[in-house]
């Protein structure tokens, strides 16, 4: 309770302030020893989860149980009504009651073992009964994080945080279930932390200026909680707007063709069961538009000093907050039938959240975006797009065609390989990102800033290599961005190749670093010692 | 013919200012080998198959075996060659394919971990290979067939200028 993870394992370094993030070295796995100088047993402070947790997660097996019933009842019905006459009904209810009282047991059990602490490098969290886990997210590797609030947590006032750091699936962090207030107040302390700032209750107490290392053990055990970054809100869809946007979607089409079919099936037929061969597509079809209804509803933005927040969800509550500089690239998406209305779908990659239909949810930035607001979202991840007239480059993006507002296109003899598109597709480099547009039936512009660039490539196929064309892949995290421009003139993509590998290397030497706040100069009266982004010093490692 | 025709053409795969360093062609006798463990006991089933049945159309199937052989046996040399990889001051190239050819640039900060594979045909060849990863699942720099102690060599190369270089996402 009275030692502050760290001051004892620490070298007598830099003074002040959080040791600087351990160079994470390539080529060695992650779980070298000098990920963290906090050792475990270190760590002060572990809390529980919310009591009611086993409760609400018990529920989820009985759900799954049922689930599982009903779709073995669905098989056969006719043996389950019979099943359901007589004494078998009570033989049911008794087993359901015996599979939920298990799985509440089981989450009672787990719920007991689960902790986590929050240090001022990482958040620790301890779970499992038979095979135990420790886990250890470094704040500074921080990519996001999103209090989820499911139905049932919302109704009884709980939230679960979820950290997500960019090691691959399974790697997210999840604090279940948590008083959402605490959620709420653990998070803005999360952000922080990551921002690089300091806990107010400590720097409180570190007055003395002559460098000695302050005797922390006087710090209130009980942090001064971190304030809540301010925010202000950038923009909202209406209900409407996204109930009509997703009846226009690329699916209801097909979905009334598809009715429209079954129908004239039956009807020619004179058999009402042939028209059962397209139930299930059209329960998927319906499962589409009720995922995208739900989940873009209530969608709000905000843009708060420690990144964008984004709030959307009828049943299922999310709260998701991307740091500055956590997004890696950013497309904007246009069908057909959205083109009269000029609606976009606004998505990001960010690192982490990309991992299967956690995709279709969470890398959302505008369901349903006016031409205005999907400039603001632009705007929320680019503020500076590098040229001087962004609204005319956005435009040319968006719609335009050929040469125009220096873009670099397909030469004509592609059209060879590309007939439709061969005007659209083409790429704008800006002094902060690259611009590649696509598509002319269904239109989609990626920008990705300079710094963001993981690896490039270049790629020809036999065809194009007659045509004296190729095609430039830019390589970003996983998720739905991922840009590419075909078919342009070899020498013009092997040209864009070879600046665009150097553009994004003097980028990323002036990028903001990962601990975001010491590139602003914020209120920390410990950044100055240091250079605020120099990168990890290459002896550290030796 | 059409790429004459073509205006500023020049070789996008080879870059001037960029020596490439071929990997070793016990690679194509590993590569060969792989092909004969799968395909060998396809053919003398087929072969046994035609013999036992006695039909001569059932020799088709040998026969197209054999040709797919051919094939590889022609094609394997030369996808080989065509495999280089080269280490500029910033970052790594990767070049491979003959009809499908692809470029990779890989800069040395976005490296995350490098692996280094070797197989148990592989070893016996005296090769190994060695992969490149970067926060993006989408960039595919592998190097096969490099002498162990060029894969070591590079393997410590790019961790250190990795480190050097870092980043963060």
């Amino acid at each position: 309770m009275t030692s502050t993870p760290g001051t004892p394992a620490s070298p007598p370094g830099p003074p002040l302030g959080p040791p600087g993030p351990p160079p994470s070295v390539p080529g060695r796995p992650s779980s070298a020893p000098d990920v963290d100088t906090t050792r475990d047993e270190d760590v002060t402070g572990w809390r529980r989860m919310h009591p009611v947790t086993p409760a609400l997660k018990g529920w989820k097996v009985l759900v799954a149980v049922l689930a599982i019933g009903w779709f073995q009842a669905g098989e056969n019905i006719e043996q389950a009504i019979d099943l359901l006459q007589g004494r078998g009904f009570l033989l049911i209810i008794g087993g359901f009651l015996l599979v939920g009282l298990i799985g509440f047991g089981y989450s009672a059990v787990a719920w007991r073992v689960t902790r986590f602490a929050v240090t001022d490098e990482a958040v620790h969290l301890r779970t499992g009964i038979l095979f135990r886990q420790q886990r250890q997210a470094r704040l500074d590797r921080l990519q996001a994080v999103d209090v989820v609030q499911p139905l049932l947590a919302r109704l009884v006032g709980l939230a679960e945080l979820k950290l997500e750091v960019a090691g691959g699936s399974g790697s997210a962090v999840s604090l279940a279930f948590l008083r959402e207030a605490e959620a709420e107040a653990l998070r803005a302390e999360l952000l922080a932390l990551s921002a690089g700032l300091q806990r107010p209750g400590v720097v409180a107490v570190q007055t003395p200026v002559d460098g000695t290392v302050p005797d922390v053990a006087g710090a209130p055990a009980v942090p001064v909680p971190f304030e809540v970054a301010p925010e202000r809100e950038v923009y909202e869809l209406p209900m409407g707007r996204l109930v009509s946007a997703t009846l226009r979607s690329g699916t209801v089409p097909v979905l009334l063709l598809m009715i429209a079919g079954a129908i004239t099936l039956a009807v020619v037929s004179r058999d009402i069961s042939a028209a059962f061969v397209l139930v299930a597509p059209l329960f998927a079809g319906v499962t589409f538009v009720w995922s995208r209804i739900n989940q873009g509803a209530n969608f709000r933005a905000a843009i708060s000093p420690d990144g964008i927040r984004l709030r959307h969800g009828l049943t299922e509550a999310r709260a998701q907050t991307v740091p500055p500089g956590r997004v890696q690239a950013i497309r904007l998406r246009q069908g057909p039938l959205w083109r009269g209305p000029d609606w976009w779908r606004v998505e990001i990659n960010v690192a982490g959240y990309g991992q299967g239909d956690q995709q279709q949810r969470d890398t959302v930035l505008h369901p349903v975006a006016t031409r205005g607001e999907a400039m603001t979202a632009l705007w929320l991840v680019l503020p500076d797009l590098g040229v001087q007239d962004p609204t005319a480059l956005v435009v040319a993006a968006l719609t335009g065609t050929d040469e125009q507002d220096g873009f670099t296109v397909a030469p004509r003899r592609s059209r060879w390989v590309d007939p439709v598109g061969w005007r659209r597709h083409g790429v704008r480099v800006t002094e902060r990102a690259l611009v590649t547009r696509s598509g002319r039936i269904w239109r989609s512009v990626d920008v990705v800033p300079h710094e963001r660039t993981q690896s490039l490539g270049l790629e020809q196929g036999p065809i194009q290599r007659r045509l004296g064309l190729a095609s430039f892949v830019l390589h970003s995290t996983p998720g739905p961005v991922a840009p590419r421009v075909n078919h342009l003139d070899a020498g013009v993509a092997a040209a864009l190749l070879d600046e665009q590998a150097e553009r994004a290397r003097t980028a990323r030497a002036t990028a903001t670093p990962e601990q975001w706040m010491r590139a602003v100069g914020a209120p920390t009266p410990t950044t100055n010692a240091e250079p605020t982004n120099a990168p990890p010093a290459a002896g550290a490692g030796a | 013919m059409t790429s004459d025709a073509v205006p500023g053409t020049r070789e996008p795969f080879d870059p001037t200012d960029v020596t490439w360093t071929p990997v070793s062609s016990r690679l194509i006798g590993a590569r060969l080998t792989v092909t004969g463990i799968v395909l060998g006991p396809v053919l003398v089933l087929l072969v046994l198959l035609a013999v036992l049945v006695g039909a001569a159309w059932l020799w088709v199937f040998p026969a197209a075996v054999v040709l797919l052989v051919g094939w590889i046996l022609w094609l394997v040399p030369r996808q080989v060659r065509a495999l280089a990889y080269a280490e500029r001051a910033d970052d790594l190239l990767v070049r491979r394919g003959i009809m499908f050819r692809s470029l990779v640039v890989v800069p040395y900060g976005r490296m995350q971990y490098v692996d280094v594979n070797a197989g148990p045909i592989a070893r016996k060849f005296q090769i190994a290979s060695v992969q490149l990863h970067t926060a993006s699942s989408a960039t595919s720099a592998s190097i096969e067939g490099l002498p162990p102690h060029e894969a070591a060599r590079l393997r410590d190369r790019m961790a250190s200028r990795g480190e050097a270089r870092l980043a963060g996402l």
